[in-house]
């Protein structure tokens, strides 16, 4: 029975779904990539406001989709590994290989990915540039297996899935197996998308955040973490904002003078979570033209926080110039509480968090 | 379909290779840190995980009554990726002092109140399937209305 119920009826539909999964996070972390290591051809757009919650959102949740889905998939093939001949002729070792390079780099990326968004860095490499390499790895071993496998594939998927025909025993059938695997999908992501769909918090029991925090937003930089505290709130701190030779400073009560405008802008993280939140500050365009900057250019900000991988980034213009991008100084009515960014952060539409600079000491308009 | 399958491996083979390159960036030692973790993923899965997995089943084969099979080997595989995505959260081991809107939710409890749920559906389903009046064509236990027991023993 045991052999009837993994066949390639099953491997083929699960490895389906699987390889609709796997293209899926990859192009969104593309998108998430590019976003943060933008290349001339590269394109993103402002509009709607949500879009990078929803590509991230969907980065996260088809990787944990996946698992269920590897963990029936593998099930079904593992007596393979055992076939005779354990080495056979050149093509056969090939092919061993290329799914000993399929199976690593998919339990590679599904498992650094799981332990990334829980912040649990226990291997000892750098998480973002690895998983981004290992993810062209991945979908490369994808590609040959599926070219490998094609006349397989169809020939498997033309197979009836029920096995009443065949004979099959009284007892847990190849269509129960499917429908068990797209419900531990539905468990999986139940469990943990609560973190970006606020519908599903109270029953994503394994998500790492309820979505809570101060002032309704979660954080993932403290300014202790930043080492941000003391300089975040000396009565000396002044924004600079320059443009070549042209330069402005402002005080905190200086930005409390100029006009302020009001966005309700998601958060989201590349970790998966988000939250929605109303942003209230100076609207960013206003203080670029202040130093006679031209909206076509791109700016740069830069954090308190001590040189390090995102203490300083550059916005594109197109977001630059638009009308909801804010240098905000409160969040839901209240004044940025100082792991928010007090005095005052950054806050565009469809940006990665990481992106979204807090502690902002100085704007740089960029030629 | 040889055109495909060309295509597709020549892809494959390039886009692995990219990757490649990008992952030998990284100094020796974290390139073996690396590899380490991926070889070490598929020895856990290929000589522990899966073995134990075969072990249950064959217990399991046994040991549960043929009704039971089928609701039994799905809240077993739901089991599996629930643990499978605690064991990130459950211990906290990412936690850091300074930041508590991470981790912030009780694991151990949420994962025994998921497993208690999953496990309560087996016999919910069992009582539904026996309680529910069958449908015209509905197959049960696999059986078309086409078939036709053995013929008993003759005596």
């Amino acid at each position: 029975m045991t052999t009837s119920l993994r066949g390639t009826a099953v491997t083929a539909r699960v490895g389906m779904v699987l390889g609709v999964a796997v293209a899926v996070c990859f192009v969104t972390g593309l998108i998430s990539h590019f976003i943060q290591h933008p290349q001339p051809w590269f394109w993103w757009p402002t509009q709607p406001v949500w879009l990078y919650r929803f590509t991230q959102g969907l980065h996260v949740a088809s990787g944990i989709a996946a698992i269920p889905l590897l963990v029936v998939k593998l099930w079904s093939v593992w007596p393979k590994l055992f076939e005779r001949p354990i080495l056979g002729g050149v093509v056969r070792q090939l092919e061993r290989v290329s799914i000993l390079v399929l199976v690593a780099s998919m339990l590679f990326q599904l498992s650094t990915g799981l332990m990334n968004i829980a912040q649990w860095y226990a291997f000892e490499f750098f998480f973002t540039t690895v998983h981004y390499a290992m993810s062209y790895v991945a979908v490369g071993a994808v590609l040959v297996h599926i070219g490998v496998k094609l006349p397989v594939i169809q020939r498997a998927l033309s197979d009836p899935i029920g096995d009443v025909a065949q004979g099959g025993a009284v007892g847990t059938s190849r269509r129960t197996v499917l429908r068990g695997t797209w419900l531990a999908v539905g468990l999986a992501t139940l469990v943990t998308a609560g973190q970006t769909v606020p519908l599903l918090r109270r029953v994503s029991v394994l998500a790492p955040r309820t979505g809570d925090g101060p002032q309704g937003v979660p954080v993932n930089r403290t300014a202790v973490a930043a080492g941000v505290v003391k300089s975040a709130r000396s009565p000396d701190y002044r924004l600079t904002v320059t443009n070549g030779p042209q330069t402005k400073t402002f005080t905190v009560a200086d930005l409390q003078a100029m006009p302020q405008t009001t966005h309700r802008l998601p958060i989201a993280c590349v970790e998966g979570w988000s939250a929605d939140a109303e942003w209230t500050g100076v609207v960013l365009a206003e203080l670029v033209a202040a130093v006679g900057a031209s909206p076509d250019s791109d700016v740069r900000m830069i954090s308190l926080e001590p040189p390090g991988p995102y203490s300083r980034t550059v916005l594109p213009a197109r977001h630059a110039r638009d009308d909801a991008t804010l240098i905000a100084l409160k969040v839901n009515g209240e004044t940025l509480a100082l792991d928010h960014g007090y005095p005052c952060r950054l806050i565009a539409p469809t940006r990665p968090g990481v992106l979204q600079t807090k502690w902002l000491t100085r704007i740089e308009v960029v030629a | 379909m040889t055109a495909v399958r060309v295509m597709l491996i020549t892809a494959g083979v390039a886009l692995g290779c990219y990757g490649a390159v990008l992952l030998w960036d990284n100094p020796p030692v974290v390139l073996l840190r690396i590899v380490m973790w991926a070889v070490v993923g598929v020895v856990v899965h290929d000589f522990v995980f899966a073995p134990l997995c075969a072990a249950v089943g064959l217990a399991w084969r046994r040991l549960v009554p043929t009704g039971l099979q089928s609701p039994v080997a799905v809240a077993a595989l739901c089991s599996v990726v629930l643990v499978l995505l605690a064991v990130p959260v459950y211990a906290k081991p990412g936690m850091r002092p300074d930041n508590p809107t991470v981790l912030n939710r009780d694991y151990p409890m949420g994962l025994w109140i998921s497993l208690a749920i999953v496990w309560a559906c087996v016999p919910l389903y069992y009582l539904l399937l026996r309680l529910l009046p069958v449908r015209q064509d509905q197959m049960v236990d696999r059986q078309g209305t086409d078939d036709v027991e053995r013929q008993p023993p003759s005596v």
